[in-house]
């Protein structure tokens, strides 16, 4: 039986979301923030390595972004996976959901052969989670997102539940297949001191805008069909304060007679 | 020339339309005034009526598609009804859940349409026929204004309780509308079971007494859970006691948790994170109780006391009758 | 430095941080309480590869320098001391084997030290400074050595597999063996119940008669002194880093409560009692880091570091301590308090006054360094 490819995407994120805005320019003011694997893309190399040890299988790594992304790709090869690859160009930069999916669908048609894609639920900064359902569609392969389990089922079928608010399904897929992963499905190993040493002898390779098939209307902010048009901190309404005081038993008796007053109580 | 349509999909929850369905209804009514056409998109088996459900909502016109593959359709089946009903009726914009189901058709609809979708939202307005959605961004810290504006339909997912359901008069035209149903045989639903889930989320409670870092030890947390059943309420937390084994996600106010608006929060020992307050600065009514006399939270609050949690909730449980 | 050296090790700092916040920090309260590691700790740490952080790659291990070492050991302390005792234990009883033992002892014995902690074990009941008063022995019999005698106040005693013990192969000669707690004769004694540091099992081995081969000799017979100086050293430098991770953890402490607290209505940011404290805090720290650095950098550039490693430990031990002390008093009745982790801070660097000489030897070490120069 012929090794499945296993495709993870994964994407970099500042290591805080204590972000503010530049009073200034009024961008978000990022200086100072050290990148780190989005926590949640953990889950679904985690996944990926999980299913790797119940059948031979190779594990790749995606991600698009500058090229300081490699660490993010080096700290999933030093949890188990094989290879990584970064998609960094100027020509990708600004783009929004719709265009990022397009260039990470056709990097992993570039790649070949791949049997199943793997999504974090979402990135912890833009909150998304819409570049894996955009990839599936692009790839014209069935999705299921929030995986809550995921095993192979035979030789080129997985099981999963997902589960939805209310419900829960078993949904059976003939690869090749893309899925997102909920974060309760497993708890991602930790990268050994051994094998971050040997991760740097694993092949990373760099893709620019020339080493794939590209549209180039679809890429960046051209290819980008949304604008953000205001980025802001926001400012919670304020309310005119009315002060209890004293002990905290005068102050409880204040509390009750208002809380009357509203038919709260 | 007809106006343009904003469409609201309706979700299904079992045997029901799920509750976000009547908020996007009722905000989808108040944006578009008499400029825009409201349509409720319902997918259903042939013998059910949720309609029913959607009417109280009044939007001007429901768009029933039956067939009894839908209740179990999985996502690409789904968007590949709507994208036929979008070439049919060419919508300026269309809002969805940002629930499971609806976050994870969106973007495969999206893809299809070649279009911009925007989010779990926290806000809506138009600017003449630009939709322009509020999306927050870094965990709720940051909050992005996006458009999509050369390309249509405008899609936006909206997160649950946003907005608040409010029926309204009015009698939506029912317009039964026929798609090719076409399976992706790749894919199967090969079961679906209810999950009987008892457990509310804080998102459920029209009383809820939340704790912060300043009320985390045992015997204040002790003292809540009184104060809670008192009152009839819940308890809530601030994102540091979700590391405490008592409490879950289900429990966290704010931060990609649950956005509530209870008519009345009791905050003890929060000081107020910005992403907490947007999560719950709706409630209609507001205490805060904290040592510091600083703190933010005494900025959004209508009752405030400077002084220690558990003190004050135990004076307010000794005076209750 | 190559840029994968580098790019390697900020991504081992980051596990290690990643690892010490979620699985380290939150038994640090429970594992002083318990006067032990909680169950499954150690295997843990083991099963993620920590043991083997310095061994080289041919023997299974990470093969990071002694630098980097220190520092993993430094960022684990910010979250709790014992572990990064106990590491340390381990990792200077490597050390020694690296330095002095035969390729062939080597190839047997270290490719297991990734899964089973090693230890080092000099002192005995009897005491005093010399050496040479030991009374346990190894005697020639046939082809083999017969090891017999009683060690104490082992770091990780009970808890390691293998045992580095100093004994006297003739009346005027010390040697090391290396013995194994499978071996026949080997047995565990009493484990001490110490006031700080409390998840680190101190204890005893007891050797009856247990017959080993030559190559279980470390080093050359009469090499007993040189290797014990030697693992001193070693030990002195990485506790330098964890007493750095130690007061790091009360600034921590100590800043974050300035912060939120005030007297009356000044906030303590603002009082000038705070900022001295604060700062001597930072100074201490700072000084005992730039010690334990430089005893680093000279001992990976080949020269002689004795001298500041035992300032590092020397200097650190008290440093440590005070920061305790001056972060207690600026969380005043809080700081008294045993449901507040500054107390144990205190009693965990209490234990490195004494442990691996006591500071008064250090300071005899460092004169006589002086004298010499």
């Amino acid at each position: 039986m012929k090794p499945k490819t296993i495709v993870v995407c994964i994407k970099q994120v500042p290591e805080t979301n204590e972000v503010t805005i530049d009073p200034q320019t009024h961008n978000l003011d990022r200086r100072g923030l050290a990148g780190i694997m989005n926590p949640f893309d953990k889950n679904a190399v985690e996944q990926a390595l999980q299913l790797a040890d119940q059948t031979p299988a190779k594990v790749v790594l995606l991600s698009m972004g500058p090229d300081d992304y490699a660490e993010s790709l080096r700290e999933g090869m030093a949890m188990g996976a094989d290879a990584g690859y970064l998609l960094s160009d100027r020509a990708f930069a600004g783009a929004d959901t719709l265009a990022t999916g397009y260039v990470i669908a056709q990097a992993i048609k570039q790649i070949g052969e791949v049997d199943l894609v793997l999504f974090g639920r979402q990135a912890v900064d833009a909150d998304t989670g819409q570049v894996g359902p955009i990839v599936a569609e692009f790839l014209h392969q069935p999705q299921i997102t929030y995986a809550a389990s995921l095993r192979l089922s035979g030789d080129n079928e997985i099981t999963a539940e997902r589960l939805l608010e209310d419900t829960k399904q078993t949904l059976v897929a003939q690869l090749p297949a893309v899925v997102t992963v909920r974060s309760e499905l497993n708890t991602p190993r930790y990268p050994t001191p051994r094998n971050i040493q040997l991760s740097f002898e694993k092949p990373l390779t760099i893709w620019h805008h020339d080493d794939l098939d590209l549209d180039d209307s679809r890429l960046g902010q051209a290819g980008s069909p949304t604008i953000v048009t205001k980025v802001y901190e926001p400012k919670p309404t304020k309310r005119e304060l009315t002060s209890l005081t004293g002990t905290p038993t005068e102050a409880a008796s204040q509390l009750i007679k208002a809380l009357k007053a509203h038919q709260l109580i | 020339m007809s106006k343009p349509e904003l469409w609201v999909i309706a979700e299904r929850r079992l045997d029901h339309v799920e509750p976000t369905t009547f908020q996007l209804l009722t905000k989808a009514r108040q944006l578009a005034g008499d400029r825009f056409h409201t349509v409720a998109i319902l997918f259903e088996a042939t013998n059910d009526h949720l309609e029913t459900e959607l009417q109280p909502y009044a939007p001007d016109e429901i768009r029933i598609v039956r067939d009894d593959r839908f209740p179990t359709a999985t996502d690409a089946e789904h968007a590949d009804a709507l994208a036929q009903l979008v070439a049919q009726y060419q919508p300026n914009s269309i809002l969805f859940g940002a629930t499971i189901t609806g976050r994870s058709i969106a973007p495969r609809l999206q893809a299809k349409l070649l279009t911009g979708l925007t989010a779990d939202c926290l806000d809506l307005r138009f600017d003449d026929e630009t939709l322009v959605a509020t999306k927050p961004s870094y965990g709720d810290n940051i909050m992005c204004e996006i458009i999509c504006p050369d390309h249509r339909p405008q899609m936006a997912t909206v997160r649950p309780n946003t907005f608040v359901a409010e029926p309204a008069t009015g009698t939506a035209e029912l317009t039964p509308v026929t798609v090719a149903f076409h399976p992706v045989e790749r894919l199967q639903v090969k079961t679906a079971t209810p999950v009987v889930n008892t457990a509310t989320t804080v998102g459920d409670a029209s009383r809820v007494v939340a704790l912060g870092r300043g009320a985390a030890n045992t015997a204040t947390i002790d003292t809540a859970t009184r104060l809670a059943e008192k009152l009839g309420g819940r308890i809530g937390v601030s994102r540091p006691l979700t590391d405490l084994d008592r409490f879950t996600h289900d429990d966290q106010i704010g931060q990609s948790g649950n956005t509530i608006h209870p008519d009345l929060i009791l905050n003890f020992g929060i000081s107020g994170a910005v992403q907490y307050l947007v999560g719950m600065q709706s409630a209609k009514t507001i205490v805060a109780v904290n040592s510091d006399s600083n703190a933010p939270i005494f900025d959004v609050a209508d009752y405030g006391y400077v002084g220690d949690a558990n003190a004050f909730m135990t004076a307010l449980l000794a005076q209750f009758v | 430095m190559s840029s994968t050296t580098a790019a390697a090790e900020k991504l081992l700092l980051q596990m290690v941080d990643d690892y010490t916040e979620r699985e380290i920090s939150p038994q640090d309260m429970p594992m002083d309480q318990a006067g032990d590691f909680p169950e499954g700790f150690i295997q843990h740490l083991t099963d993620t590869g920590f043991l083997g952080i310095m061994l080289p790659q041919e023997f299974g291990g990470a093969g990071f320098g002694p630098e980097i070492t220190a520092s993993v050991l430094n960022h684990i302390a910010r979250g709790n001391a014992s572990t990064a005792v106990t590491l340390e234990g381990h990792f200077k009883t490597v050390d020694q084997i690296l330095k002095f033992g035969t390729p062939a002892l080597q190839k047997q014995l270290l490719p297991t030290a990734n899964d089973r902690i090693f230890a080092f074990s000099m002192t005995e009941a009897s005491g005093g400074s010399n050496p040479l008063g030991i009374s346990s022995t190894a005697t020639r019999e046939g082809n083999h050595w017969v090891l017999n005698g009683d060690k104490i106040m082992i770091t990780n005693g009970g808890l390691a597999a293998v045992y580095c013990v100093l004994v006297k192969t003739a009346p005027q000669e010390l040697s090391v063996f290396v013995v194994d707690q499978d071996m026949p004769g080997f047995s565990f004694g009493k484990r001490e119940d110490f006031i700080g540091l409390r998840g680190t099992p101190v204890g005893e081995i007891v050797m009856d008669h247990i017959i080993v081969d030559d190559d279980h000799l470390l080093g050359k017979l009469g090499d007993g002194g040189r290797i014990g100086d030697s693992a001193h050293d070693d030990a002195r430098i990485l506790m330098g880093a964890v007493l750095t991770g130690i007061m790091e953890h009360d600034l921590k402490i100590a800043t974050d409560y300035a912060k939120e607290r005030k007297a009356g209505q000044t906030p303590l940011t603002d009082l000038q009692v705070t900022h001295r404290k604060i700062a001597d805090i930072a100074m201490r720290k700072e000084t005992t880091k730039l010690l334990y650095q430089r005893a680093d950098q000279l001992k990976a550039a080949g020269k002689p570091y004795s001298e500041e490693a035992a300032m590092a430990k020397a200097h650190g031990s008290r440093a440590a301590v005070s920061a305790g002390d001056d972060t207690l008093q600026i969380l005043a009745g809080y700081g008294y308090s045993r449901e507040y982790p500054v107390e144990h801070l205190i009693r965990d660097a209490r234990a490195m006054e004494i442990a691996e000489g006591t500071v008064e030897k250090m300071r005899s070490a460092i004169a006589k360094a002086e004298f010499n120069k």
